[in-house]
């Protein structure tokens, strides 16, 4: 038979024994935080995401710091809205936590967020602050970009020395249309003619040819895309790139920096992508936590020329260490 | 220590005591249990939900490899492609491992902890990719590896593991084959200075790459097969890299001056490393031959500048690693169109692509 005094230590063994298997196995008693992994989804206006790569090192530098699963979508056609609008609300369903939309139709996208057919947070990228508040708010001004880059240019070019204008086709790019008619306006108070060019069936610029056959020019493309393009055209035709007088456009993919370094291109207009991108996950993360809605954030403009490349003020922007 | 004795030897007594007054109660509550054990244990699996959405780890040796970059894109697209054809929402979570196997270690360690249904690698080192496998095979997440092919001991070791990639030996003899068209052709446009004999110098890529290797070994063999007479001048190793190979062709310009009269390479990105040296140095008449196919390497083919190369159908490429991750993360049959060579490997289809002298 087992004394009392037996029992009583056989007992507490036990409950040591179970305490100690609670405290290994379970979380009954010492309780682990929990850690939300957010889902946030980033769907942008365009097909691909060339011009997205310092945006998208920004974005992951954040979804680690704050513990973020994110998603980047891309359009099947490029700036289609209608089918924009159709992935926003597919990811709200599919369980997103938070978007963070580079609206194609500004409008309609905020038309959305004040009529909260968008139930979950929305972090927008704008030109133009919402009335309605979205649950962040990233501005770049593309207009006072252009009049930036304007201001610039016609430093550089000859007096009265035309200027050519490369748009899309149908003007159905706002943030294109909004940088060259700030550009435009500029260089037409300041003498230059300025003469819009769209893309023809084959998606090239004929017109660059055809107006250079007449004389210098400068060039200003509107997009990253067209700039691109456009430093091939010239890098292939001797001819022409004497005739231009500066190639100049906005955007920093690796190709366009490759071409300003080889003076393909004259001059870039720039903005903090990284920042862009982290600062957009960490506004959707806040608004989760329930922080306060910020004031729209405005990202400032810097143009470049080749001679800045490895100016450490521009290079953190241009180069970004991940 | 003695305590543990003392108790050991107490509960001894104690069992042999309540076997003496064990009581039918305890037997029915022991027999319960080991019922609710057994129903527990043979409980069927839930039937699965039809997967409304897939996701995709895919993790890539270096983004800034010309021709891993052709396929990201591709993969892009075909995953676009997908989602439309078969109303599947297709995530795809894509990361640059920078050439690192730490990184690409901690990324698949990441992808599986956010539920990827499928990893797609692209391994950095080929010989280290067990720590991958082991990894996706305790979550039980089927890999599907490409353009670097891991060694046979581990793609041995699970039935889940697949490689997609391009035959190396075939790349090679069809590299090998179009200057030997060529030669058969009109000789003077492969021997340039005309003295009988074909000087050539090859740019090299990893040594730790198994197409490195085979990629050099045929391409010259089939040159000799095919009765090109051919001298080698020098060769080095140039990592896949563009400024690699644009720095030793300029070394091997200086120390042969007016001599090479072909550029071997094995892959695009280092041909044009080799190009952009040679214009530096102002010298056109020097044939560039590379592998890949990439965006770059076909543009400088249209321009003159690269003879030729032989290109892998990345479409082709890019859909069989598509359609087979999708099947495994939808626990599907393989797809037919992209047969698999022991149940395990699919190599994508190449073609010669070569410049048009008379143009």
């Amino acid at each position: 038979m087992i004394g009392r005094r037996s029992k009583i230590l056989l007992f507490f063994y036990m409950i040591f024994l179970v305490v100690l298997f609670l405290m290994c196995s379970t979380d009954l008693i010492i309780r682990e935080p929990e850690k939300e992994v957010y889902q946030v989804a980033v769907i942008i206006e365009d097909v691909r995401d060339d011009n997205y790569s310092n945006f998208r090192k920004g974005m992951d530098q954040a979804a680690i710091e704050f513990n973020a699963d994110v998603h980047f979508i891309t359009l099947y056609e490029k700036l289609d809205a209608e089918q924009q609008m159709e992935l926003i609300l597919r990811e709200e369903q599919d369980g997103a936590d938070a978007l963070i939309v580079v609206p194609v139709d500004e409008r309609q996208v905020k038309e959305a967020v004040a009529e909260k057919r968008i139930g979950i947070p929305v972090v927008l990228f704008g030109t133009k602050a919402a009335e309605e508040k979205a649950a962040g708010e990233i501005i770049v001004d593309y207009r006072k970009m252009g009049e930036q880059m304007a201001e610039q240019m016609a430093g550089r070019i000859s007096d009265g020395c035309p200027v050519l204008l490369l748009a899309e086709s149908h003007g159905r790019n706002a943030i294109n249309n909004d940088f060259l008619e700030g550009a435009a306006e500029v260089l037409e108070s300041g003498g230059h003619s300025c003469l819009m060019a769209e893309p023809d069936e084959t998606g090239g610029y004929k017109n660059i040819s055809e107006t250079l056959s007449y004389g210098p020019a400068a060039i200003l493309a509107g997009s990253p895309e067209s700039l691109s393009e456009t430093a091939g055209v010239l890098s292939e035709n001797p001819f022409l790139r004497d005739q231009a007088e500066g190639l100049f456009g906005r955007g920093n993919t690796l190709q366009i920096l490759n071409d300003l370094d080889g003076e393909l291109i004259t001059g870039i207009c720039v903005t903090d992508e990284f920042s862009r991108g982290y600062f957009s996950v960490s506004m959707a993360v806040q608004a989760l936590e329930g922080k306060s809605v910020r004031e729209p954030m405005v990202m400032d403009s810097y143009y470049i020329e080749k001679k800045d490349l490895r100016e450490p003020e521009y290079e953190k922007i241009l180069f970004p260490v991940e | 220590m003695r305590r543990f004795c003392f108790l050991w030897s107490k509960q001894g007594e104690q069992s042999s005591t309540i076997k003496k007054h064990r009581k039918p109660g305890i037997r029915i509550v022991c027999l319960l249990l080991g019922v609710c054990l057994l129903l527990t244990g043979c409980q069927g699996p839930q039937k699965e939900e039809e997967k409304k959405s897939i996701r995709i780890g895919i993790s890539l040796y270096r983004g800034d490899d010309t021709f891993i970059n052709n396929i990201r894109n591709e993969l892009e697209e075909k995953a676009k492609e997908y989602e439309q054809e078969h109303g599947i929402k297709v995530t795809l979570d894509i990361q640059d491992a920078k050439g690192s196997q730490n990184t690409q270690n901690n990324q698949v360690e990441r992808f599986i902890s956010l539920g990827c249904d499928v990893l797609c690698i692209n391994p950095v080192d080929r010989m280290d990719a067990s720590m991958i496998i082991d990894k996706a095979m305790t979550a039980e997440v089927p890999v599907v590896f490409f353009n670097r092919q891991p060694v046979e001991e581990d793609m041995n070791r699970w039935d889940q593991l697949y490689y997609i990639g391009v035959d190396a030996k075939e790349t090679a003899i069809l590299q090998g084959q179009m200057v030997v068209d060529l030669y058969r052709k009109s000789p003077e446009a492969v021997d340039i200075n005309g003295d009988g004999m074909v000087s050539y110098v090859l740019l090299e890529g990893e040594t730790s790459h198994q197409d490195s290797l085979i990629r050099t070994e045929w391409s010259i063999q089939t040159l000799k097969d095919g009765g090109v007479p051919i001298e080698k001048i020098t060769g080095g190793i140039a990592n896949w890299e563009r400024s690699q190979a644009s720095a030793l062709m300029e070394q091997w310009l200086g120390a042969y001056p007016d001599t090479i009269e072909l550029v071997v390479s094995n892959n695009d990105d280092m041909a044009l490393g080799a190009i952009d040296a040679l214009e530096r140095a102002g010298t056109t008449k020097v044939n560039v031959i590379g592998i890949d196919g990439t965006t770059p390497g076909i543009e400088a083919l249209e321009n003159g500048k690269l003879l030729g190369t032989v290109s892998a159908n990345k479409g082709i490429y890019a859909s069989a690693i598509m359609e087979l991750a999708a099947s495994c993360a939808l626990k599907e049959e393989k797809p037919e169109e992209y047969p698999l060579v022991d149940g395990t490997y699919y190599w994508a289809p190449q073609e010669i692509l070569i410049h048009d002298l008379e143009e």
